[in-house]
């Protein structure tokens, strides 16, 4: 495609990721008045964080921290939000860095759209919904949420029978079938890698039959549950509706094992865990809920005392790796796990409602292929200097929250402060105006 | 000595073969993945490799867990740290038959494959040399190996071999039964139920049917070879042992005469099974051959070549070759003696007693252990009322 002027844009500072550490540092920079663009390849900003319920170990809503930041950077005039766009190369130059992006087509002019979700209401294909973690179902043409930002609608092309509903609906004929992908370049003095994590497969250990059994649960989903405004509003078994008695956090399912290739720490499910079994124990106040734990990582502030507060609500803790989940019959689980604290008849068959595993948590996007960033043996961004924890690899290049490994909601926001903060030295160390987005380089290249 | 506290427990481990045993985080996999470990309370993998890491040398010996372990290597398969706890519980077999030993050869051989090497090349040259200086007259016309190889002296050479091997094995046997019946318990344990167990030990050996719990891939095949290598080594063992006088013989009978048939028979069922494992475990084909100490190969190699040479004894005898067979006979001997002089007492061999003694202790603690149960009962009601 050959780029002309309206494909071209330049920034001081691209981040890749509008989650809660990208957005931080789009906040940071463009304070600062830089000119800064978020690319992210969901329909709307927010990342993992706007999906959950609660955060620890506050018992904070989430939504009540990420929404005002979502807001904050959508209306603020350094910052362009590039949403459902994904990034195809980032290509460093003598003069900054070339990152070209492509953004996929939303069928819906988001100039004209104004949100009123009129499109969806008449839609009647449905397919389940992502962000409730497949739980509830969305229409083929909608707002990504609630809350989301930008309150465009996007159509999903596999599903939508181009049935023309919504194109009646609209009442500002926003809906335009003919979009096409369009690549677009951006001239950037900076990049933050800020793309997040994904969680590895919950079927990664077949031993823990989550293929065979329904509920065998992941920790989003259980989030969604939680959320007041989640799909059911209620904390309702998948299988069968039934509110569970007895709910099982099983710990390490998807980390600290050699066996499935993640033999780190994912740091944040003990933690979550804790906080998902204290909004279970309110939400049900006779459930049963054991954690079935190896350590109990409680590293940062106020964390310890979180676990403690858990324990002594009465949240069953349970040393010993759950090896085996069967199905004790269609919908009962049965966790096998030796008590490693008990003395005598320490192999056991415990029964539970529900199960809910600690997934790993892996990075989202492998930069490698379309960047010169290096990753890790892990799979995440390398830092290579201890000196300057968000810097790659590459000059100009930084790294911010999961994208450089696991790490939690608070180290997340502050890693982000601190690959701004490297990133504005950056950027003043190269004499770009704070001002003016183009650097003396960049005129000189134009 | 059992009752100690050995905080280098574990790098002795290491040196029997268990390298990986200080990697294991003690998360419980291993035990609960384990199909034979819920008998006996969940006591392993983990319990013994937390005995080898807090150095609990005593608990360790006192502990028969390790014997109860057929090695399906679901274990190790399944283990976040890549502990490997299946070879753990190999290396703990190796070290607890090196401390039932009270001549601690069988620490020498299992920890230095050059002192095994060289016990055997000691031993095979000394049978050599007894030969070379006391052979009878060689017939060299027709095969007559009773003149050249008096049957009754082989006899009496062998019943003064059993004889030793069978006081250090046995004991071994007696030191492993001390330790884990405990002093004290071993006299308060009625002798009836000593004797009752008995049968436990003999079905165990002749059947190796626990195997058949082992593993969540189906193990009868290899349960099935192990049993034949067993029925053809125990058949050897009868007819060189008892009924050498018939077995070594200069007349040759016809192909079908129980003596020629049954000898084929345990030839094929020494070879074959020996052979197999020796491919398996070059080839690392099963989880059992993935890891393979020194030990293991002298065994499975001297037991090949004793089985390869006595056959070889019988074909030249049948093949009319006076020289040939005379040769091949001191080599088969120089072969089978060391084989069984090293590995019997100090060595692999000693499983074939360790293994069903260990079941058979399990099961007379177990029934002591009911016995006591049924005394207090009674007075529990009578107090109850």
């Amino acid at each position: 495609m050959i780029a002309s002027a309206n494909n071209e844009r330049r920034k001081n500072t691209v981040v890749i990721g509008g989650g809660i550490a990208g957005l931080q540092a789009a906040l940071d920079l463009a304070d600062q008045g830089y000119k800064v663009a978020v690319v992210e390849r969901q329909a709307s900003i927010g990342g993992r964080m706007i999906s959950l319920s609660k955060v620890y170990p506050t018992l904070d809503c989430a939504s009540c921290i990420t929404t005002p930041k979502m807001s904050a950077a959508a209306h603020h005039e350094n910052i362009e939000l590039l949403t459902y766009t994904e990034v195809d190369s980032i290509s460093p130059g003598p003069h900054g860095h070339t990152v070209v992006v492509t953004r996929k087509p939303t069928y819906v002019n988001a100039e004209k759209c104004i949100g009123c979700r009129l499109c969806e209401y008449a839609c009647d294909t449905e397919h389940p919904d992502d962000f409730e973690q497949d739980l509830g179902s969305v229409r083929a043409i909608s707002v990504a949420f609630t809350n989301a930002i930008p309150q465009k609608a996007v159509l999903d092309a596999d599903y939508c029978l181009a049935c023309g509903l919504c194109l009646r609906a609209c009442p500002t004929d926003a809906i335009e079938f003919d979009q096409q992908p369009r690549q677009e370049t951006i001239h950037a003095d900076t990049v933050i890698v800020a793309s997040g994590f994904q969680l590895n497969a919950l079927t990664i250990k077949p031993q823990y039959g989550a293929d065979k059994n329904q509920n065998v649960i992941s920790p989003l989903t259980l989030e969604r549950l939680l959320a007041p405004h989640g799909p059911y509003g209620r904390v309702l078994r998948p299988s069968d509706g039934k509110i569970p008695d007895s709910i099982a956090f099983v710990q390490c399912a998807g980390s600290r094992d050699e066996t499935i290739g993640v033999p780190y720490c994912s740091r944040v499910c003990c933690m979550y865990a804790i906080k998902q079994a204290m909004l279970l124990s309110g939400s049900l106040p006779t459930a049963d809920i054991t954690i079935y734990y190896m350590d109990i990582r409680a590293f940062g502030k106020g964390y310890e005392q979180f676990y403690q507060n858990a324990k002594a609500m009465g949240i069953n803790f349970v040393r010993g790796k759950v090896s085996k989940i069967d199905s004790a019959d269609k919908d009962d689980l049965l966790v096998h796990v030796e008590l490693t604290e008990e003395a005598q008849d320490c192999v056991r068959k415990q029964r539970h409602d529900l199960v809910v595993l600690a997934q790993g948590m892996i990075p989202q996007w492998n930069p490698t292929a379309s960047s010169p960033v290096h990753i890790g043996r892990d799979g995440f961004v390398a830092t290579p200097d201890a000196g300057s924890p968000c810097s790659t690899n590459v000059p100009g290049i930084f790294v911010a929250g999961t994208a450089g490994g696991p790490k939690d909601i608070v180290d997340s926001i502050a890693e982000a402060g601190a690959a701004a903060m490297e990133a504005g030295r950056y950027l003043s160390m190269r004499g770009a105006s704070s001002d003016s987005p183009r650097t003396v380089a960049l005129e000189l290249m134009a | 000595m059992a009752g100690t506290f050995n905080s280098d427990l574990h790098l002795d481990i290491k040196a029997f073969g268990g390298k990986d045993v200080d990697m294991c985080m003690n998360c419980g996999t291993c035990t609960t993945i384990c199909p034979m470990s819920e008998d006996s309370g969940g006591g392993f993998p983990r319990r013994v490799i937390r005995l080898i890491q807090t150095g609990q040398q005593a608990k360790l010996e006192a502990s028969l867990d390790p014997w109860m372990c057929y090695y399906c290597g679901d274990c190790t398969s399944s283990c976040p740290r890549q502990a490997n706890p299946a070879e753990t519980m190999m290396a703990s077999r190796r070290f607890l038959t090196a401390r039932y030993d009270f001549t601690s050869l069988a620490r020498l051989f299992y920890r230095s494959a050059a002192a095994e090497i060289s016990a055997i090349i000691l031993v095979g040259l000394f049978v050599t040399g007894l030969f070379v200086a006391f052979h009878g007259p060689m017939v060299l016309n027709k095969v007559e190996l009773n003149t050249f190889a008096p049957v009754h002296a082989v006899e009496l050479g062998d019943w003064i071999m059993a004889a030793v091997l069978s006081f250090f094995l046995l004991a071994g046997a007696a030191r492993m039964t001390w330790w884990t019946l405990g002093r004290r318990n071993m006299f308060r344990i009625s002798p009836m139920i000593f004797l009752r167990q008995i049968p436990v030990f003999f079905v165990h050996l002749f059947t190796q049917k626990r195997w058949h719990k082992c593993g969540s891939h189906p193990s009868a095949v290899r349960w099935f070879k192990h049993l034949l290598l067993v029925s053809g080594y125990l058949s050897m063992l009868t007819l060189v042992l008892i009924l050498l006088r018939w077995f070594q013989t200069d007349t040759v009978y016809p192909f079908y005469y129980p003596q020629r048939l049954w000898g084929y028979y345990a030839t094929i069922a020494l070879l074959y099974p020996t052979a197999d494992f020796l491919i398996s475990r070059w080839r690392r084909k099963e989880p059992i051959h993935l890891f393979s100490e020194a030990s293991d190969w002298i065994f499975l190699i001297m037991l090949f070549l004793t089985a390869l040479t006595g056959i070889m004894v019988n074909i030249f005898r049948v093949g009319s070759l006076p020289m040939a067979t005379y040769v091949i006979y001191v080599i088969h001997l120089s072969i089978a003696v060391p084989m069984l002089v090293v590995e019997v007492p100090f060595s692999k061999w000693s499983h074939i007693m360790y293994r069903p003694l260990s079941i058979y202790l399990a099961g007379v603690k177990q029934a002591a252990a009911n016995a006591a149960r049924k005394l207090e009962e009674p007075e529990a009601t009578k107090a109850a009322a």
